[in-house]
């Protein structure tokens, strides 16, 4: 049983600035303390265990060194490895079970937002080392620890970021500190590596915070003593410059900071930049020509380390280079983590900030987050999609942010689930979608196709027109297989997959039209896009749907934007590799979104984009010649407050 | 009796081919900000790079330039199956929201193409995607098609079409030459 209370470090929005401060002052009496040559047992009979599925040999160490130095032992596993862990067992289940071991569990990861995984799961309290390209909070409290040192404060101060602030997770945690304490950002990005736009834009809408980007050049005029800040307007991208509500080219430009207090260096990311990459522009150096100017004067020089040659060894004698310091602070300020943790009662209950408003989104079908690296995508047997609502600029989008890895999440189409109604999101119904996730109800859709398929209907319709009658469907499907026959060399060689539903009844009627008229009857199979792990069924029982070296026709009722064909592709890929796949559509009716053609079309029908082409087709059973009730219908969907034209 | 290499653009009609590629793309974009481009490594990369300077040139749009290397989730046995962690990317921008170009130098069977739509459906949900190809040999083996074409090029199977780079092969071109 654990003998800390449970109280996650996973990100530093975890910690209230107070609380901050407090592990600061704890830090600061750990530091004398070790000059003192002082022995300390606050940690005695407690067990640390460290589980590093990425290799570090500093964090690592100085966790180890601070829970040693506290009187406390430490347990870890040698070899900790990703890839086997992901074939084995599950993060929830070694988050559990060590957690059985001992009292405290330091965690690092590949994937974004494993260390709030572990935090659900673990019984004792996680700190988080490192997740993904995410977050690294002790890190960044060493480097505010450092700052503060060095400067006396936070609040004011102007900090250069220097180099890599595109993959740099310490450098992106440190943005949110330094900007949550009122310090001033000036980022001097290498070229190609800026910081991302996420981080800019969640600055902006959270904190309504927003920083200067200059080049290394216009950092050097700067630093020379000029009292301009010379930003060329020509390249908008070089001025990250706005606040949450106007546009980025109508900003003025921020004034330029007077004078300097610390530059942090970051060091090149390589094992994060794949090597076919074209090679990102000369990396900052900074040596003693670098700081000479009056405003760096009292600049202190920061880097996380280690070094790859943008820092000068002869920096490393001026006293305003404090690297060194800076890594040795990992081990007070890691001290102070842990002691921080044992002045809380150990049932002491406490919910962090950032976990405070998050939504389980229990309807189906739940999004997926769109982050490929997100923990979300590795365990997902066990892990429940998690979001928060989130600002997003545009106003027909509903934005979510993943709860595990802060990736947003756009949504056109919502759904209410008990009322079965989906809606085209719009700014209007924030507050609905608001009490939906609370109520469990709200549903997420990728498409109206989505949202037809899950039993969902449009919330309000607006007149009704038939395009198509049941004699005319039935030319257009013996179209099709005419079509087909004409274009295909070997069919014996042909499968035919429809999309659920109308597509795999269409797909039905096509075969059995090319059966009678050819003598060949090929096999046919419904592939559910929709349905998570997108099953292929056979049509004809027996046999299971053969994909390798076919010639595959993908058969659908209405093609529009393409995604369905696409994810159709998609999962038909995970079964093999087809020799050819062309696509048979009933309608085309334009708006495409992707380079996709079908190959056969039984009829095009032009539409605006808030029409709703629904195609009826009588069940299967009903008998070929039977299909009276087939119809294709055209009505526009009514938006719940605005033009359909303002519609994107 | 082989024929002989032949070269079907020259450095001169290649580059007016580029231009016009940008000049469409500039048209049909319609003065929108969230156009990006997305080049296919590794000619295709160097292709995006010389449309966006085209596009920064003469319309006076900046558009933000990224590159996917498919190889991983290509189907023909020569990379691993498609796992995201495994696709080499360098895409500064989010996706959400964005019309991606996608630029490649030949499009043939249409299976890389099919490999970035994956690839770039897994990193975002972005509001479209193009394609753009210098040359179409056609022949497709999907139901792929490019929106931007620099030319439609007829070979016969078993001919291989080569696009030729300065960044990569020392001058531009575009040669029918036989498989090796």
């Amino acid at each position: 049983m654990t003998r800390l209370p449970k109280i996650d470090l996973v990100s530093i929005e975890d910690l209230e600035l107070p609380e901050i401060e407090r592990i600061f002052a704890l830090a600061d009496g750990f530091a004398a303390a070790l000059d003192r040559g002082e022995t300390l047992s606050a940690a005695n009979g407690l067990v640390m265990a460290t589980l590093f599925y990425e290799p570090s040999t500093r964090t690592r160490l100085s966790f180890e060194s601070a829970m040693h130095r506290l009187g406390g032992a430490v347990i870890s596993s040698a070899d900790m490895n990703a890839s086997s862990a992901a074939k084995g067992e599950s993060l929830a289940d070694t988050a559990r079970i060590v957690s059985a071991y001992a009292d405290l569990i330091v965690l690092r990861h590949p994937h974004d937002g494993a260390a709030r995984v572990a935090a659900d799961y673990a019984a004792c309290p996680i700190i988080n080392a490192g997740d993904g390209s995410r977050e690294h909070p002790t890190q960044t409290l060493c480097d505010l620890f450092i700052l503060r040192r060095k400067k006396g404060k936070l609040k004011g101060l102007t900090v250069a970021l220097c180099g890599d602030l595109k993959f740099g997770r310490t450098v992106h945690s440190l943005i949110y500190a330094l900007a949550r304490f009122g310090a001033n950002i000036l980022a001097v990005p290498t070229a190609g590596m800026d910081v991302p736009d996420y981080v800019l834009a969640r600055l902006a809408a959270e904190r309504h915070y927003s920083f200067s980007t200059v080049t290394m050049d216009e950092l050097k005029t700067l630093a020379g003593g000029l009292d301009a800040l010379y930003l060329t307007p020509s390249a908008p991208h070089q001025m990250a410059l706005f606040t949450g509500d106007v546009p980025l080219d109508k900003i003025p430009a921020a004034e330029p900071p007077a004078s300097l207090d610390a530059f942090y260096v970051t060091r090149l990311q390589k094992e994060r930049i794949a090597a076919t990459q074209p090679r990102p522009g000369e990396y900052v150096r900074f040596d003693a020509r670098a700081l000479k100017g009056h405003r760096a004067q009292e600049a202190v020089v920061m880097h996380p380390l280690p070094r790859t040659g943008e820092l000068a060894y002869e920096l490393d004698s001026d006293p305003r280079a404090v690297y060194f310091e800076q890594a040795a602070a990992g081990v007070p300020v890691r001290m102070a983590i842990i002691a921080w943790l044992l002045e809380h009662k150990r049932d002491a209950h406490r919910v962090s900030p950032a976990a405070a408003e998050t939504a389980r989104i229990t309807a189906e079908p739940a999004p997926r987050c769109a982050n490929a690296n997100c923990i979300t995508r590795f365990e997902g047997a066990y892990l429940h999609p998690r979001f928060k609502l989130a600002r997003a600029a545009d106003r027909g989008l509903l934005a979510l942010r993943c709860d595990f890895c802060e990736r947003e999440l756009r949504v056109e189409f919502v759904g209410h689930a008990r009322s079965h109604r989906y809606y085209r999101y719009d700014e209007n119904l924030y507050g609905y979608v608001h009490n939906w996730i609370a109520e469990g109800s709200l549903a997420v859709f990728d498409s109206v196709k989505q949202a037809e398929e899950n039993g969902y209907e449009p919330y309000k319709r607006g007149p009704q027109r038939e395009v198509m009658n049941d004699a005319e469907i039935a030319t257009a499907v013996e179209s099709l297989a005419d079509q087909v026959i004409a274009d295909v060399q070997d069919l014996t060689n042909v499968s035919i997959v429809g999309v659920v539903s109308h597509g795999a009844m269409l797909a039905v009627r096509i075969r059995d039209q090319i059966a009678a008229k050819s003598g060949v009857r090929p096999p046919a199979a419904a592939l559910d896009v929709y349905n998570p792990g997108a099953t292929v069924v056979a049509l004809d029982g027996g046999d299971a749907f053969a994909v390798q070296d076919r010639a595959l026709v993908i058969v659908d009722d209405v093609i529009n934007s393409g995604w369905t064909v696409q994810r159709a592709m998609n999962a038909l890929w995970q079964r093999g590799r087809p020799a050819t796949v062309k696509l048979a559509v009933l309608i085309d009716r334009g708006h495409r979104a992707l380079p996709i053609r079908p190959n056969y079309v039984g009829k095009s029908i032009p539409t605006s984009r808030t029409d709703r082409v629904q195609v009826r087709l009588a069940p299967p059973d009903s008998g070929l010649k039977h299909h009276a009730h087939d119809r294709v219908m055209i009505y526009s969907m009514l938006e719940a407050a605005k033009s359909p034209q303002d519609a994107r | 009796m082989t024929p002989k290499p032949r070269v079907v653009l020259d450095a001169a009609a290649l580059a007016r081919s580029v231009r016009r590629i940008a000049h469409e793309i500039a048209e049909r974009s319609d003065g929108a900000s969230t156009v990006v481009l997305v080049g296919v490594v590794r000619r295709g990369a160097f292709l995006a790079e010389r449309i966006a300077a085209e596009l920064a040139r003469t319309s006076q749009i900046q558009v933000p330039v990224g590159t996917l290397d498919i190889s991983s989730y290509r189907d023909d046995g020569k990379g691993a199956p498609g796992d995201p962690r495994l696709l080499a990317r360098d895409i500064p921008f989010v996706l959400d929201g964005k019309r991606v170009v996608l630029v490649d130098d030949v499009l043939y069977t249409g299976r890389t193409v099919r490999a970035a739509l994956d690839a770039l459906s897994d990193l975002g949900r972005a509001e479209s995607i193009q394609l753009a190809v210098l040359v179409d040999r056609g022949e497709r083996e999907l139901p792929i098609r490019a929106d931007y074409v620099g030319k439609n090029i007829e070979a016969p199977a078993g001919q291989r079409v080569y696009v030729r780079l300065s960044e990569v092969d020392g001058a531009d071109a575009v040669i029918i030459g036989n498989g090796k």
